[in-house]
C-alpha cells in the first residue's frame, strides 16, 4: 500500500477529530480525577467552609491548629484511617501534607491533652453519614468511590 | 506533716473537682430545662443527655513493652549479657471539652523501667488538668491551664512515654531515663497562645509550678544509690516557643528550664542542706519530608549543687558543672510504614572536664566514663497498622554516663565501651 494514502485531507480530518475526542477525554478523565476528591461539612456550615477555602486555611483545620469556625464554634473533624488511600491521597493533594506530618500534630494534642484528634471512621459511607449529622463537622469524600 | 507538694497537688485535684462539678450541673440544668417544654416531658430519655456529653468525650490509651540485651552495662534491669523484658508503659486518658473554650483532661501513666521503678511498676497522674482558653479566633488562642501539666521541653519530651510518638526506642541522651522526673511535669499552671499566620505557626507555653522528683534523679546527682532521703521541689519556671512551617514540615523550637530543688530527709542525714538550681535551654530543629525528616537539638544545662557531701567526713562542696547534649538525626522511609533512622548522640556531664579526666583525679574509685556518653543508634520502625507498630535497632556506646544507677549499682564496675540490641512492641489508639 502506498504511504501517501494516509496523507489525504479527509485523513488528516480524522485524525485531527481523533486528537480532539482524546483530549476531550483526557480532560474529562482528569478534571474527575481533581474533583472526586472534596470537602464536605454539615449543611449549615456550607458558606463558612467556602471562606475557610478562599482562606487557604484547610490545612490548617486539618492540622487542628484553625479550631473554630466563623461564627465561633468549634469545628469537629472527621478523617478516615492513616493506611485508607482516599486519605492518604486527600491529605497529599488536597492539604499538600503528609499523612505522619498530621499524625505527628494529632499524637501530640492527645497524649498530652491539650487539644483532641479528629474523630476517624472506617468508610466514606460513614463519613458522609457522620458529617451530615453532626453539627459543626467537616471531612471528605471521593465521590469516585461514594458512586460504586 | 503534709510536703508543700503534695499540699499543692491536693488543692489543684480539689480546685479540678470543684469545676467539673459546677460545669456539669450548668449543663444538667441547661438539658433538664428543653425537655421540660416538649410534650413528653413526663418520660426521661437517657439518649437526650448521653449524645451531647458523649460527643464531646475522647479516650485514648497506648502500650509498649521492650526486650533489651546489652553488653557492658545494664538498661531496665539484668540486660547485661542476659535478655530484660524491663521496660513496659501504658497510659490512658480521658478528655472532656465541655464548652467551646473550656476542657478536662486527665492521664493515668503505668510505668515499669527496671530496678528504678521495681518489678511491680508504678502507678503515676501523669497530667490532670483544666484548660480555659481566653481568647480564642481562627489566627489563634490564648489560654491557661492548671493542674499537672507536661513539659514542653524539646521535641519529645511532652509525649516521652508514648512510643509511637519517637524515632527510636531509647530516646536522644538529652531526654535520659535519669533525670525524667525534672523534665516530665509540672504542678502548677501553663500559660500558652497560638498564632497562625501566613509565615507559620507559633506557639508559647509556660509553666510555672512544682517539678516532680524521685530516686533516679537524686541517684545521678549525688552518685549514690543508698541515699534515704528524696527531692524536694521549689517554684519553678519552663518555657517554649515553638515555631512551625507548613504544618510541621519545618519545626524550629527553643526552650528555657528553671528548675530550683531542695532535700527532705533526717536532720542527721548527711545531704540535709543540700539545694539545687538548674538553668537550661534547648535549641531544636526539625525537617519532615515525605521520606527524609532530619532532626538536631542541642542543650546546655548549667547546674548548681549546693552543700554536697564528700567522701570526707564533714566535708561539703558547692559545685556548678555545666553539662551539655546534642545529637543529629536522619530517618528514611523506605516504605510509607518503614522507617529506618540513624542518630549520633553525644552527652557530657561537665564541658570543662569533658573526658571526666579532673574528675577521676578528686575520686579516683570512680572511672572516668561515668562523665559521659557518645552513642550511635541504627534503628528500624515498622508501623503494622496505624495502631501496631514493632522496632529494633542497636546502640554502639562509649561512656556510662546515663546509665541508670539502680540497674548498675557498682559505679566502679560500669563499662566505657558496651552495647545495646532492643527490640518493641507498641500500640496506641
Amino acid at each position: 500500500m502506498d504511504f501517501s494514502l494516509f496523507n489525504t485531507s479527509s485523513t488528516r480530518k480524522k485524525q485531527h477529530s481523533f486528537c480532539l475526542f482524546m483530549c476531550a477525554c483526557l480532560f474529562i478523565l482528569s478534571s474527575h480525577s481533581v474533583y472526586a476528591l472534596e470537602v464536605i461539612t454539615h449543611p449549615d456550615n456550607i458558606e463558612q467552609l467556602k471562606q475557610l477555602e478562599q482562606q487557604q486555611k484547610l490545612a490548617s483545620v486539618f492540622a487542628m491548629r484553625t479550631l473554630y469556625w466563623s461564627n465561633g464554634e468549634k469545628i469537629r473533624v472527621i478523617v478516615l484511617p492513616d493506611d485508607n488511600s482516599v486519605h492518604q491521597r486527600f491529605v497529599k493533594e488536597k492539604l499538600q501534607l503528609f499523612p505522619h506530618q498530621l499524625r505527628r500534630t494529632w499524637n501530640r494534642l492527645t497524649y498530652t491533652g491539650t487539644g483532641q484528634a479528629p474523630i476517624t471512621v472506617d468508610s466514606i459511607a460513614e463519613m458522609q453519614e457522620l458529617v451530615n449529622q453532626t453539627k459543626n463537622a467537616i471531612g471528605y469524600i471521593d465521590n469516585g468511590e461514594s458512586h460504586e | 506533716m503534709v510536703s508543700p507538694m503534695n499540699k499543692f497537688t491536693l488543692t489543684s485535684i480539689t480546685f479540678l473537682c470543684c469545676l467539673l462539678f459546677s460545669i456539669n450541673n450548668v449543663i444538667a440544668a441547661e438539658n433538664a430545662s428543653a425537655p421540660a417544654n416538649s410534650s413528653e416531658s413526663d418520660d426521661f430519655k437517657w439518649a437526650d443527655y448521653k449524645k451531647p456529653w458523649m460527643d464531646d468525650v475522647q479516650i485514648h490509651g497506648f502500650l509498649s513493652q521492650g526486650l533489651f540485651s546489652t553488653s557492658g552495662n545494664n538498661v531496665y534491669g539484668k540486660s547485661k549479657d542476659s535478655v530484660s523484658a524491663g521496660s513496659t508503659e501504658v497510659g490512658l486518658n480521658i478528655s472532656y471539652q465541655a464548652l467551646n473554650n473550656l476542657s478536662f483532661a486527665v492521664q493515668g501513666l503505668y510505668r515499669r523501667a527496671g530496678e528504678s521503678t521495681g518489678s511491680e511498676g508504678e502507678v503515676t497522674l501523669d497530667f490532670a488538668f483544666v484548660d480555659y482558653t481566653f481568647f480564642r479566633h481562627q489566627a489563634g488562642r490564648f489560654g491557661v491551664r492548671a493542674g499537672r501539666i507536661k513539659n514542653p521541653w524539646g521535641l519529645y519530651n511532652e509525649t516521652r512515654d508514648v512510643a509511637a510518638t519517637h524515632p527510636t526506642i531509647f530516646l536522644p541522651l538529652a531526654y535520659y531515663e535519669r533525670s525524667r522526673a525534672l523534665y516530665v511535669s509540672m504542678d502548677g499552671g501553663q500559660l500558652y497562645s497560638d498564632y497562625n499566620t501566613d509565615v507559620g505557626n507559633f506557639t508559647f507555653k509556660l509553666n510555672l509550678g512544682l517539678t516532680t522528683s524521685d530516686k533516679e534523679l537524686l541517684a545521678a546527682i549525688t552518685a549514690n544509690p543508698a541515699v534515704q532521703g528524696s527531692l524536694t521541689s521549689d517554684l519553678s519556671l519552663l518555657a517554649n516557643l515553638n515555631y512551625e512551617i507548613d504544618n510541621g514540615k519545618y519545626i524550629f523550637a527553643f526552650s528555657y528550664a528553671n528548675l530550683s530543688l531542695g532535700y527532705g530527709g533526717e536532720a542527721t542525714d548527711p545531704y540535709i542542706d543540700f539545694t539545687s538550681k538548674i538553668d537550661s535551654f534547648m535549641l531544636s530543629a526539625q525537617y519532615n519530608g515525605e521520606r527524609l525528616s532530619l532532626t538536631a537539638e542541642y542543650a546546655l544545662q548549667w547546674n548548681q549543687f549546693n552543700q554536697l557531701p564528700t567522701p570526707y567526713p564533714g566535708v561539703k562542696i558547692d559545685i556548678s558543672p555545666v553539662s551539655e547534649h546534642w545529637y543529629v538525626q536522619a530517618g528514611y522511609r523506605i516504605l510509607d510504614n518503614l522507617q529506618a533512622t540513624l542518630r549520633y548522640d553525644s552527652s557530657v556531664q561537665d564541658i570543662s572536664d569533658r573526658k571526666g579526666v579532673a574528675f577521676n583525679q578528686s575520686q579516683p574509685f570512680l572511672p572516668a566514663h561515668i562523665m559521659f556518653t557518645q552513642d550511635i543508634v541504627f534503628g528500624m520502625r515498622w508501623d503494622i497498622t496505624p495502631a501496631w507498630m514493632l522496632r529494633a535497632e542497636y546502640h554502639r556506646v562509649h561512656g556510662s554516663s546515663t546509665v541508670s544507677a539502680f540497674d548498675n549499682p557498682d559505679l566502679t564496675q560500669q563499662a566505657k565501651d558496651w552495647n545495646i540490641y532492643a527490640l518493641q512492641l507498641a500500640y496506641q489508639f
